[in-house]
């Protein structure tokens, strides 16, 4: 055990307080709309916080630092485009404003609006399938983390992932969305203190010198330039450009805090200046992965990289990282450190749980029972049948994560399933929103297209993650083109004051 | 490799102040629109809206 009592005191006292916290948020929920999108009374700062806190996990920081401990500086070019596609978003409200305008509560929301209840009805079983696979790795790789820097035996890892979910599950499933914002402010503020004390710790304790001799040394020119690393290359840069650009517009969780913020003009606040954060999101954590490769990257070659050896055992690439801080972090500050990427957890799969349950009921059941010629459902019936998608997508995630383990690079894994919905799904906005000949034709066979091109080549095709990538944004498009001309404009205009 | 290893220094350097800077503004000013929030919601009160 590396773990001692005043560490194990601060990790106790912090999910105290923030689950007492979270329960707060119970007493604000009056209807559903205070349960998915916080009333829309987001503010500037706390909605920075928020959207930071859901967007930076420990399986942020863990694939991130996979990404630097195997292939170096190279992969930079990730966090630099998704924070700079992040200010433009800002700068322009490209998308966000106008699906502010609109005060939707989830992204396949704007399918029924734009074209028609059967999209909506596909686009959320495609969103909420992609979404929670993507998930589905969450909850083992953030275990892995906590058992290893903590020094606990890895055969309770069960144990520690059974726990991570019921806290996070208390009070997300009682006080929604108000409920994740309060506990959002808290974990963002002591995240942001743990990324940023860890960062001068990897950086002190392996030297920054000894981190630019090791890439060179083990990596060279590819360790540094992503054009010249195979892995990456041009093709992956455009990828990731159209990835990011579809991420910050119509990934459920991140498009929930757009709706929940107090208007248009505060969502472009609120995305340009988490945009900066990205940089950090991206670009500090890799920097602790190259750090854990200077220090324990002396085993034998695998892939054109040494495997990480810590006390004689040999480790994965992923698990350097927090091998690397159990063994610098000194009593009280690993601790903080704990606390800090517990909170980070917490976080974000409360944001998570919430986004793909949301989409459950209101993309899946609701217009299902729309279709049924069922009865509406009250807000309070809503806010049930919310929780009730919460507890499945919880229970889901506990034995997904036990007996699936992502191929490769776990980053490159999360994009792919992401793409799935994303491909067809942005396009679809884009033309919504931007082009008015799109209509339901289109719209149907983008979504298809999108993720049979995904599906398709990684998973039967093996073909490597950019090409995928790239096909599915490009399929994607031809579809919503080509069924759009083929068929008649869409009747579904979305009105003048929905627009800002 | 000069060019790329300086310009994600630079990159590096921009990034950590940064997150540093926005952390310690959020965490001050995060306080004061949390409050407000509650204040809205609590005046909306159990209002079925939107």
């Amino acid at each position: 055990m590396t773990f001692t009592s005043l560490d194990w005191i601060i990790v106790i006292a912090y999910l105290i307080l923030s689950v007492a916290i979270g329960m707060i948020g119970r007493k604000y929920v009056g209807s559903v709309a205070h349960y998915l999108v916080a009333g829309r009374e987001l503010g500037v700062f706390v909605g920075i916080a928020t959207l930071a806190a859901t967007e930076i996990g420990t399986i942020t920081f863990m694939y991130n630092a996979e990404l630097g401990y195997r292939y170096g500086f190279a992969p930079f070019v990730v966090a630099l485009i998704s924070g700079l596609v992040m200010v433009i978003i800002g700068r322009t409200g490209f998308v966000i404003t106008r699906f502010r305008a609109m005060k939707l509560m989830t992204v396949p929301e704007f399918f029924e609006r734009k074209y028609s209840l059967g999209l909506r009805l596909f686009t959320g079983v495609l969103v909420a399938l992609g979404g929670i696979l993507n998930m589905g790795v969450f909850l083992k790789i953030e275990g892995e983390f906590l058992t290893v820097i903590s020094g606990i035996d890895a055969k309770y890892l069960v144990t520690v992932m059974t726990i991570i979910l019921l806290l996070e599950m208390l009070y997300t499933v009682v006080g929604g969305m108000v409920s994740i914002v309060i506990t959002d402010f808290l974990q963002y503020v002591l995240l942001s203190t743990a990324t940023i004390l860890v960062s001068i710790f990897a950086v002190h304790h392996a030297g920054w010198h000894n981190i630019l001799a090791k890439v060179t040394a083990t990596m060279g020119d590819k360790g540094f330039s992503p054009i010249a690393n195979p892995k990456f290359g041009l093709t992956f840069i455009i990828w990731q450009i159209l990835l990011w650009f579809s991420i910050h517009t119509c990934w459920q969780t991140t498009a929930m805090r757009m709706f929940s913020t107090k208007d248009p003009e505060t969502s472009k606040k609120v995305m340009t200046w988490t945009g900066f954060i990205y940089l950090g999101r991206g670009m500090l954590p890799m920097l602790w992965g190259i750090a854990a490769l200077a220090t324990l990257g002396t085993g034998n070659s695998q892939d054109g990289v040494p495997m990480p050896v810590l006390n004689g055992h040999v480790l994965q690439p992923i698990d350097a990282m927090p091998a690397m801080l159990g063994s610098i972090l000194g009593p009280g500050i690993k601790g903080i450190v704990v606390a800090g990427m517990l909170a980070a957890t917490m976080s974000v799969n409360s944001s998570y749980l919430l986004g793909w349950s949301s989409v459950i009921s209101q993309d899946i059941i609701m217009p299902a029972r729309q279709v049924l010629r069922k009865v509406p459902l009250s807000s309070r019936s809503q806010i049930l049948v919310n929780r009730l998608a919460n507890l499945f997508v919880g229970l889901f995630l506990m034995f997904w994560g036990l007996y699936y383990t992502p191929p490769g690079a776990v980053y490159l894994y999360l994009n792919v399933t992401g793409t799935i919905f994303l491909a067809g799904a942005f396009v679809c906005v884009i033309g919504g929103l931007y082009w008015k000949r799109a209509n339901v034709t289109g719209g149907y066979l983008a979504m298809f297209l999108g993720a049979v091109g995904v599906i398709v080549p990684f998973f039967f095709l093996h073909w490597n993650e950019n090409v995928t990538g790239f096909t599915a944004f490009a399929l994607a498009a031809f579809g919503l083109v080509f069924g759009s001309l083929l068929g008649s404009p869409s009747e579904n205009i979305i009105a003048e004051s929905e627009m800002p | 490799m000069n060019y790329w290893m300086m310009f994600w220094t630079g990159a590096l350097v921009i990034a950590g102040c940064s997150f540093a800077v926005i952390t310690a503004i959020v965490s001050v000013f995060g306080y004061r629109d949390l409050m407000q929030m509650f204040r809205r919601l609590t005046a909306q009160g159990g209002k079925e809206n939107e």
